[in-house]
């Protein structure tokens, strides 16, 4: 791919800020340890999963574009908007996978059952979308904002206010928009509809960042 | 080549509106062009806009036939350009060849081998080569300018754009990075942006200079020396005693015999002692600040 390099992508990225996702990851194994008790680990399990990795990769996504050192010479250079959203979502996306599939794999290692949720792909679900929903909220939060931690906060709010009414969220007409409907209501009726929305909402996300993101003067 | 008519920049802070650019006409063919003027007269402002960084509220940027005000002309003018700005922000984790390296690929060569040789090659001409394999984290901050200036140049860029480049330098490393651009001006338009008129001085042959948001002057450095003719003057003065306000003081000297000035002004009839003197860049180009502020207390 043109203008694009996955060791510099890497190479670049801001390290320090992996500190977030490593400490929540071992945060919830030393929980789960410690409980030792089936039922709650799969819980906590769950919570970590559908929960925690969407928070952090959306507080991630946050400042995943705009808090770049060479921001000013990264758009002197004839690179679209597009792949630089692209390269560094992504990147955050990858970050919050490698956590949430090694958590997966000591989560059955210590036998944490998952059935409630449905088939592994179910599961699976469940932490993705809510992961790429927040992250395309983070993403277009700063940008609107032109600003990192207008996008944190935005993130924030939306997480613990669905945490928060999350039984309402379910049943009412915002279900379609229910961040968490793949963990807390698996069975519910309209699981795959909501997937969509939601899917559908973080397109939408991106394309408006894609948009605003031409503006280049706003955020140097 | 670049052709610039009536361009404006105008932003919002709050209910107020500022014009950082205002209506700005200029022609600039291949070589040195100094753009000189003092903070806040909206240089940076003019030099992101033909970087392709900021978008001009009005007017008409062509920089090679490439029209600045179209996506589409936006990104080939960044194919051909090197951009150094002000506030110069790296990865600082990077050695200087990945920087440069990275920035190759940014701006699109692809070719690992020509990419290669051509880091090198930019290092070695701003002269980093053996510091080369070094993490920028450790180096000073002339160091750090050339790793700038080695990355504006990986691309061999048609129009190279420096803002700001000797801002913090030390005078050896000024004096180096000057005769880089004069050599690099010899098949490109460059494009230098300062408040020191010293720099000008020593390398462009053309220049601008921008006062809130205008051009005052476009011409040669002699035409604007030339400018203050029978406007300044040396005058040493004893004790306490100083020039009127009506004379800008632009340098002042201890002498034995009292404070030595030498002053740019309409004239210093009031004093018996003052002596024309002749006139310097910087002396041209502070008459014609002091003409544009007058001009403006008048409005």
């Amino acid at each position: 791919m043109k203008h694009f390099s996955l060791k510099y992508t890497l190479l670049t990225y801001r390290l320090d800020q992996l500190w977030f996702p490593i400490a929540f990851w071992m945060l919830f194994v030393i929980v789960i340890l410690i409980i030792n008790e089936p039922s709650q680990s799969t819980d906590m399990s769950l919570a970590y999963l559908g929960t925690a990795v969407p928070l952090i990769g959306g507080v991630m996504a946050a400042y995943a574009i705009l808090d770049d050192p060479a921001l000013e010479l990264r758009f002197a250079t004839p690179i679209r908007a597009a792949q630089i959203i692209i390269e560094r979502t992504l990147m955050i996306f990858f970050i919050q996978a490698v956590c949430a599939f090694s958590f997966y794999i000591f989560a059955k290692s210590i036998d944490v059952d998952f059935s409630s949720i449905g088939t592994v792909l179910d599961l699976h679900l469940s932490w993705v979308i809510p992961t790429i929903t927040l992250i395309a909220l983070g993403t277009f939060g700063s940008i609107v904002g032109a600003q990192t931690m207008i996008g944190a906060f935005f993130v924030g709010i939306v997480w613990i206010i669905q945490i928060i009414i999350r039984d309402g969220m379910a049943i009412n007409n915002w279900k379609y928009f229910y961040i968490f409907m793949g963990i807390t209501n698996p069975e519910h009726p309209d699981l795959h509809a909501n997937q969509i929305a939601l899917l559908a909402l973080s397109l939408i996300f991106f394309l408006c960042s894609w948009i605003l993101l031409h503006r280049q003067e706003r955020y140097i | 080549m670049i052709e610039i008519k009536g361009l404006t920049k105008t932003y919002g802070v709050g209910n107020k509106t500022i014009n950082a650019l205002n209506g700005i006409d200029l022609r600039i063919n291949s070589g040195m062009f100094g753009l000189l003027g003092p903070n806040g007269a909206g240089k940076t402002t003019f030099m992101r806009i033909l970087a392709g960084i900021v978008n001009p509220s009005s007017g008409f940027v062509k920089i090679n036939g490439f029209d600045l005000t179209t996506e589409s002309g936006k990104h080939q003018i960044k194919s051909m350009l090197g951009y150094l700005p002000q506030e110069l922000g790296m990865y600082t984790e990077l050695t200087a060849i990945q920087f440069v390296d990275y920035m190759a690929i940014l701006k699109g060569i692809d070719d690992s081998r020509k990419r290669n040789q051509r880091v090198h090659e930019v290092l070695e001409m701003v002269g980093l080569a053996k510091e080369s394999n070094r993490k920028i984290k450790g180096f000073s901050g002339g160091m750090k300018r050339r790793v700038g200036i080695a990355q504006a140049l990986v691309n061999n860029p048609k129009l190279l754009i420096v803002d700001e480049p000797t801002a913090g330098l030390d005078p050896e490393e000024r004096i180096r990075f000057r005769n880089l651009l004069v050599n690099l001006a010899t098949d490109r338009v460059v494009l230098l942006s300062t408040h020191i008129v010293e720099d000008i001085g020593q390398t462009c042959r053309d220049l601008a200079i921008l006062a809130k948001g205008q051009i005052l002057f476009r011409g040669s450095p002699t035409e604007l020396t030339k400018a203050a003719e029978n406007h300044v003057w040396t005058l040493t003065m004893q004790g306490m005693e100083k020039p009127n306000h009506d004379l800008t003081v632009v340098s002042m000297l201890h002498l034995a015999e009292g404070t030595q000035y030498r002053l740019v002004g309409s004239n210093a009839k009031d004093y018996a002692n003052a002596q024309p003197a002749q006139p310097g860049l910087e002396d041209g180009y502070v008459w014609l600040m002091k003409q544009s502020n007058q001009m403006v207390e008048m409005i």
